[in-house]
């Protein structure tokens, strides 16, 4: 704030006087850029109405008790009282970030070798980035009939198969990690091409030079992926993370879908922190309790950002807070 | 300067385009009031695929048998998020229907009743008696009101493998049968010998025993005031659990969680039996065509229940609620029930739909066993229950049967944990536990 008010004379005063002296006749201020804010004004109103709007009601919502059809009842923290002793949420900010977890390392593992792979000398390139890129533009509902087919515990593929191996049987789709298995693996089947089309992206930036100065030296393929490749991709690695991060707090269509409605399974073992809250506002019609978990995950999210945006800055040598304020007192 | 001037008008055009657009938008909604059509004489009613018999809409659409003047416009909005559709529109208090279907989970709309008219103002009452008391009933608020008009019905029967009841040494005639399982206890015994020679559950899952039990009680979660009863040793959600722990336990219940699983099971045969609506018998039909011919319907243990089956309402906000209710009231006569059967399998609420005679079944997936008159025979034995709308919030109960069967969760925790999941839900609903 202070900082804002300390440059505002400035700012303020030089347009005025650089008006005055080049455009004559034109109005001053604000009037002289109406046709371009009128130019952007369709976006922002849009957003006012569906976007700006429903953040803000959310936040007075999650002070009432609203079933969304009747009178709100002012109910002050009630809602949050409610959620911090709540077991159903606690158990789906687990699973969330059990789910994270499970699927995102895999993922950008399995993205970051399926894009070298791609970047090498190999035929039909091609087909293969089409390939690794559809599974995430397929329809989730008939990947949900896919993956419900393939792991369903009593006739599915995976235990057929493991039966078949003499193996036992699995509840892929009924127990507390078969179900956050499986989620993981819908997870990392659709979002592997995706990165691994971003990774390939920032594989073609990095100079052949270097390459080809490695394999001079007689490096191998590992030394040459781990020693050039990772480093060099480290700035889009960091990309993928924090998109994979940003997803996997929002992870909701692979279980809706996988359980074909808000209930996350047996147990509630694919319940995640979105889905609960759509089963709260949506299936119990529990709009206030739905808007006060949806800002306890916006609270995560802040938790979040600020770790990874202190990753970046540090990476990147900039200085973060504390740094400043070591430099100053310095 | 020339082009710079250009690019300004370009601009401005292109903003006060795209304003006038939003604005116009927004207006359109404020000027059209709370209803669809902005046609005085025309009835909007929303409704879903094979909820409504389209060719009675179409009907209706010249005029409303009874009130000639108005005419009816069918809006299939989709099944698929129905009540947040519905509900926005009523909290909205725009684009709300003049009519519109509502499912069994009616109860959910009893506290804002006063959105919706009562029926019985507008002649309702004078057509009671055409229905079934235990389906009325279910429309009828707390305070009274008869705000949901019956649709159609869904009684529950026990289908059956003939074939894989006959290999385990159980009768397979469905009167035999219904005479061997009147109680639920010979029901577990027959699926115990049935699972001992042919390996085969007698249902899918343990929740639906518990569902079902429930669905063919007198007394269900709560009574009339709102007040729970689930927690009585002694009630019917005990008993319901009780039962179903006890199928669990005897290994008759099949496990099957998901719809995949399940529809895989009715279709190998690995699971005979099931208790559902009416209405599943179509869905049989869709799911498992080879078994044609192998099924039958017996009665389930002591009495029928309630599954499924659709409302009518009309909202206060309705152009003309009497002829809304002159159309309802056709659209649901007992001849016209008939032909919504007939058409769309919709099983009736009018007993006199059965004996109307223009009823088929015409096929013979059953057998030489006509659903239709095992249902219409059942149909007045389902009892008259109390669905409060607190239910909506007692989904721990099938979640942790579902431990039981699945987790192999110690039944009694599992029942604490079902009552004081409730509880706490109830309690921040405000109902005292």
């Amino acid at each position: 704030m202070t900082v804002a008010a300390a440059r505002k004379p400035a700012t303020a005063s030089r347009p005025a006087s650089r008006t005055a002296s080049r455009t004559g006749g034109r109005p001053p201020g604000w009037r002289r850029f109406l046709p371009q804010y009128l130019a952007i004004a369709p976006f922002y109103v849009l957003f006012l109405v569906f976007g700006l709007f429903p953040i803000v009601f959310s936040i007075v919502l999650s002070f009432m008790k609203w079933d969304g059809v009747g009178p709100a009842t002012w109910v002050g923290l009630a809602q949050y009282q409610y959620l911090v002793t709540d077991p159903r949420f606690w158990n789906a900010v687990a699973n969330t970030f059990i789910i994270w977890i499970m699927s995102t390392v895999p993922m950008l593992f399995l993205a970051l070798v399926v894009a070298f792979l791609l970047h090498s000398n190999i035929a039909a390139k091609g087909f293969y980035r089409l390939a690794f890129f559809v599974p995430n533009i397929t329809s989730m509902v008939a990947m949900a009939i896919v993956f419900g087919s393939v792991f369903s515990d009593s006739f599915g593929l995976v235990n057929s198969a493991l039966t078949a191996l003499g193996a036992h049987t699995f509840g892929w789709l009924s127990s507390y990690w078969g179900i956050k298995i499986t989620i993981s693996v819908m997870v990392i089947w659709r979002w592997t091409g995706y990165n691994a089309i971003i990774y390939l992206a920032g594989l073609q930036a990095v100079p052949t030079e270097l390459y080809d100065a490695a394999k001079t030296d007689g490096a191998n393929g590992w030394q040459i992926f781990s020693r050039i490749t990772i480093p060099m991709l480290r700035p889009v690695i960091l990309f993928t993370v924090i998109t994979s991060t940003i997803g996997g707090l929002g992870l909701f269509t692979e279980p809706e879908v996988l359980f074909n409605g808000a209930t996350g399974g047996p147990d509630e073992a694919g319940m995640t922190i979105v889905l609960y809250q759509f089963n709260q506002a949506f299936t119990n019609f529990d709009f206030g309790y739905g808007s006060a978990i949806a800002w306890f995950l916006f609270l995560f999210s802040v938790i979040f950002a600020i770790i990874n945006w202190r990753l970046l800055s540090e990476r990147d040598g900039l200085k973060t807070p504390r740094k400043l304020r070591k430099a100053v007192r310095a | 300067v020339t082009t710079a001037l250009t690019r300004r008008q370009l601009l401005t055009g292109a903003a006060a385009l795209g304003l006038s657009t939003a604005m116009a938008g927004l207006l359109s909604g404020c000027s059209s009031g709370s209803s669809i059509s902005t046609d005085p004489d025309q009835l909007v009613l929303w409704y879903w695929s094979r909820g409504v018999n389209t060719k009675l809409l179409q009907r209706a659409s010249r005029s409303i048998p009874g009130s000639p003047h108005m005419s009816i416009r069918g809006d299939n909005v989709g099944a698929t998020n129905y009540d947040t559709k519905f509900r926005t529109s009523l909290a909205g208090h725009a684009y709300i229907p003049d009519i519109a279907s509502v499912n069994s989970n009616c109860s959910l709309y009893f506290p804002d009743e006063q959105l919706f008219v009562d029926l019985n103002d507008h002649g309702a009452s004078k057509v009671k008696s055409r229905y079934y008391d235990w389906k009325w009933t279910l429309g009828t608020s707390p305070t009274g009101r008869q705000v949901f008009w019956p649709m159609d019905t869904g009684p529950t029967g026990f289908f059956y493998r003939n074939d894989v009841f006959g290999k385990a040494g159980l009768p397979t005639d469905p009167t035999e049968l219904t005479a061997g399982i009147r109680t639920w206890d010979d029901w577990i015994r027959a699926g115990q010998q049935l699972k001992k020679r042919t390996n085969a559950a007698m249902i899918m899952n343990a929740p639906t025993v518990f569902t079902q039990y429930i669905g063919a009680s007198k007394v269900r979660y709560f009574d009339k005031d709102d007040q729970p009863l689930f927690e009585h040793d002694d009630g019917t959600v005990k008993q319901a659990w009780d039962t179903a722990v006890r199928a669990a336990k005897a290994g008759v219940t099949g496990n099957l969680q998901t719809t995949t699983d399940q529809n895989a099971g009715w279709v190998s045969g690995k699971v005979a039996g099931h208790i559902e609506g009416a209405w599943w018998t179509q869905v049989l039909h869709d799911t498992a065509p080879a078994t044609k011919g192998k099924w039958r319907i017996a009665r389930q243990p002591e009495r029928p229940g309630s599954s499924g089956g659709s409302f009518l309402c009309v909202p206060s906000t309705c152009k003309d609620p009497d002829a809304a209710v002159d159309f309802i009231s056709w659209l649901t006569d007992p001849t016209n029930q008939a032909a919504s059967y007939n058409d769309i399998q919709l099983f009736p609420s009018t007993p006199a739909s059965f004996t109307d005679g223009t009823m088929t079944y015409g096929q013979r997936f059953f057998g030489d066993q006509d659903p239709l008159d095992f249902f219409g025979k059942v149909a007045p034995d389902v009892p008259v229950s109390y669905v409060s709308t607190y239910e909506s919030h007692v989904t721990a109960f099938t979640t942790e049967m579902t431990n039981v069967e699945a987790g192999g969760k110690d039944p009694d925790r599992a029942w604490r944990d079902a009552v004081d999941e409730t509880n706490r839900e109830l309690e921040k609903q405000g109902v005292a536990a």
